[in-house]
């Protein structure tokens, strides 16, 4: 399930969020069209720097997906190359299966996004904020303004001006924004900067609502792990303008297969009995017990089976779990201690 | 066609919104075209009022011209450049410019779109001044002449004309910098003290027809107000003021089509 190539690590599509928690339906990227986004060996040089190099993303339909990387990663030039704000200095990208920049208008038409941070008029309301909003948008998007100010919450405070606001309410209403105009994809660059607790709470629920209600596709960039962790249902890695690892939130934390803790009666003897399986990786004796790296989740039933009918006690199986953050900061260590 | 007229009226309707709802700012253009002329004629009327033998009416023809002048060639088009400024580069300076290209709307749409609008802001302010200063001409006329029905109209006509030109250049130039405080250091800059002055060095002998001011003082109705006298042919004067209309309009809708955004 796990492979390595180029140095990315890929791991393969499946058991999100969605799918896990909620018994929807899975993704099936064939089944219904174009992926939301797919982008192919893209590519943005600023004279001999790279801000984004050779990046092949697939964000399938309704997920909640997370591009993560550090400020500075490459996160923002590839959103902007995505909504044709500026061009590809190589390879080629897809929103909602048309190609852009060559058809940017038709996909943006489908397509809500908030850049960097959401700009409003702040001598105006948030209502008429959004009446300008959908004057460009196009004839009868006016109409949704009270049913988009409702499903983010302001519609208390729709009538005060914007300057007024909160940034977590601003949050808000550019989310209403990209609502108007009823979008199969968000694109969402750092919604979460700012933020307070009870605002990111918020955020959060809303972004699982569009995905699991309403069968939307979200796309996050972020460099808040936790957050990302939290809401996501796939996500990729950016480091260096490079995507090096990408999947479901699950298996990029497990790294495609997972590590295993064992206590038994006698680890000397595990370990002897477990050293030659080509299923297991990085065994080694701690505090007592054994700890393994192995190719896939499911390979910790046949550990068991094959300790307990050599005789050994096993007193406890247990997989390791990792946060988004623990496997982040592995992968770019592992990538700067090779470069 | 419907449908892209709906979305025109549309952002027409919004951009109108953004500039009329800036209270601040409309109140500053009001005072801008207003408090000269109130100040003026509240002088002019206090003046008659205390020495009716030396100074004359307030109003009749003389103010007349006095006040097209103020409108047409002073404090209006300072209005203008305010109202196209804001107009051409409000939404970059509120950074709502990236959300508006993000929806795939053309660019030449969006820039388009700021004309109308401002040119509306511009002839309602500038249409409460003349109202201001028509009253003021046959109230307070006593037995001086007062302008005919015809000149009136003609004068409403060269104030918009003559407004609506310096509105578009405004837009054209704030879309091209990207910034209000620029644009309106440099037309008011232009408008003010550059260009008369380069008005009345007669050394540049018919070079001067090129000069916007010029051109409109040219066009201007009704008689004479000091200003100097440039001589040039109708077709040459609407020629000249076409190529400012179109040269600094059509590198503002470049630069906005162009613009990273």
């Amino acid at each position: 399930m796990c492979k390595r190539a180029s140095g990315v690590i890929l791991i393969g599509m499946r058991n999100t969020h969605a799918n896990r928690d909620n018994g929807g339906p899975a993704v099936q990227i064939a089944e219904h069209g174009a992926p939301a986004v797919q982008t192919v060996g893209l590519t943005k040089h600023f004279g001999h720097r790279a801000a984004v190099e050779d990046v092949s993303l697939t964000v399938p339909r309704g997920t909640a997906y997370g591009f993560l990387g550090h400020n500075g990663a490459g996160k923002t030039t590839l959103i902007r190359m995505l909504l044709g704000l500026t061009r590809a200095s190589a390879g080629s990208a897809t929103v909602l299966g048309l190609p852009v920049p060559a058809q940017r208008a038709r996909a943006l038409a489908r397509v809500g996004a908030i850049v960097e941070e959401p700009s409003f008029y702040p001598h105006l309301t948030g209502r008429e904020n959004l009446k300008v909003a959908a004057a460009v948008r196009g004839p009868g998007v006016r109409t949704r303004i009270d049913e988009v100010l409702h499903r983010v919450g302001l519609e208390n405070r729709a009538n005060d001006r914007v300057g007024t606001y909160s940034l977590g309410m601003r949050q808000r209403l550019g989310v209403a924004r990209c609502l108007l105009s009823d979008p199969e994809l968000l694109i969402l660059d750092e919604p979460m900067n700012g933020l307070d607790p009870g605002g990111m709470l918020d955020m959060r629920r809303m972004i699982r609502t569009l995905v699991e209600e309403e069968g939307r596709t979200v796309f996050i960039s972020s460099h808040l792990l936790d957050e990302v962790e939290k809401t996501c249902d796939v996500a990729a890695i950016i480091d260096g303008g490079r995507v090096i690892a990408q999947g479901p939130i699950d298996e990029l934390v497990s790294g495609g297969g997972g590590e295993l803790v064992v206590e038994c009666d006698d680890a000397e003897r595990a370990a002897g009995l477990l050293a030659g399986d080509t299923a297991v990786h990085e065994l080694r004796i701690e505090h007592g017990g054994l700890r393994m790296r192995l190719l896939a989740p499911e390979q910790a039933g046949e550990i068991n089976a094959r300790l307990v009918s050599a005789g050994v006690v096993v007193s406890r199986l247990e997989p390791v779990r990792h946060s988004l953050e623990e496997r982040f900061l592995e992968m770019t260590t592992r990538l700067e201690v090779a470069a | 066609m419907t449908t892209n007229l709906t979305v025109a009226r549309q952002m027409v309707g919004a951009d109108l919104l953004r500039l009329a709802k800036k209270r601040g700012f409309m109140a500053l253009v009001l005072a801008v075209v207003m408090a000269p002329l109130v100040i003026w004629a509240g002088y002019q009327v206090i003046e008659h009022a205390s020495n009716p033998a030396a100074y004359g009416p307030a109003g009749g023809i003389h103010h007349f011209v006095k006040m097209l002048d103020m409108l047409g060639i002073f404090m209006g088009p300072v209005a203008a450049v305010l109202i196209g400024a804001e107009a051409g580069a409000g939404d970059l300076g509120a950074g709502v410019f990236r959300d508006n290209v993000l929806t795939g709307r053309s660019r030449l749409a969006l820039f388009l779109a700021r004309i109308p609008a401002a040119l509306a802001v511009t002839f309602t302010v500038i249409a409460i001044g003349f109202a201001f200063g028509l009253a003021v001409t046959f109230g307070f006329a006593g037995g001086l002449a007062t302008p005919s029905i015809s000149l009136i109209l003609e004068s409403a006509a060269w104030l918009a004309l003559a407004n609506g030109v310096v509105c578009v250049i405004a837009i054209g130039v704030a879309s091209l910098t990207g910034s209000r405080p620029g644009t309106i250091t440099a037309l008011i800059g232009w408008e003010l003290v550059l260009s008369p002055l380069l008005l009345q060095a007669t050394t540049l002998g018919s070079a001067r027809n090129g000069l916007l001011d010029g051109v409109l003082l040219f066009l201007k109705p009704g008689p004479a107000s000091g200003a100097p006298a440039i001589t040039m042919s109708v077709a040459v004067a609407i020629a000249v003021a076409a190529l400012w209309v179109a040269v600094l309009p059509a590198l503002g809708a470049w630069r906005t089509q162009t613009r990273d955004a």
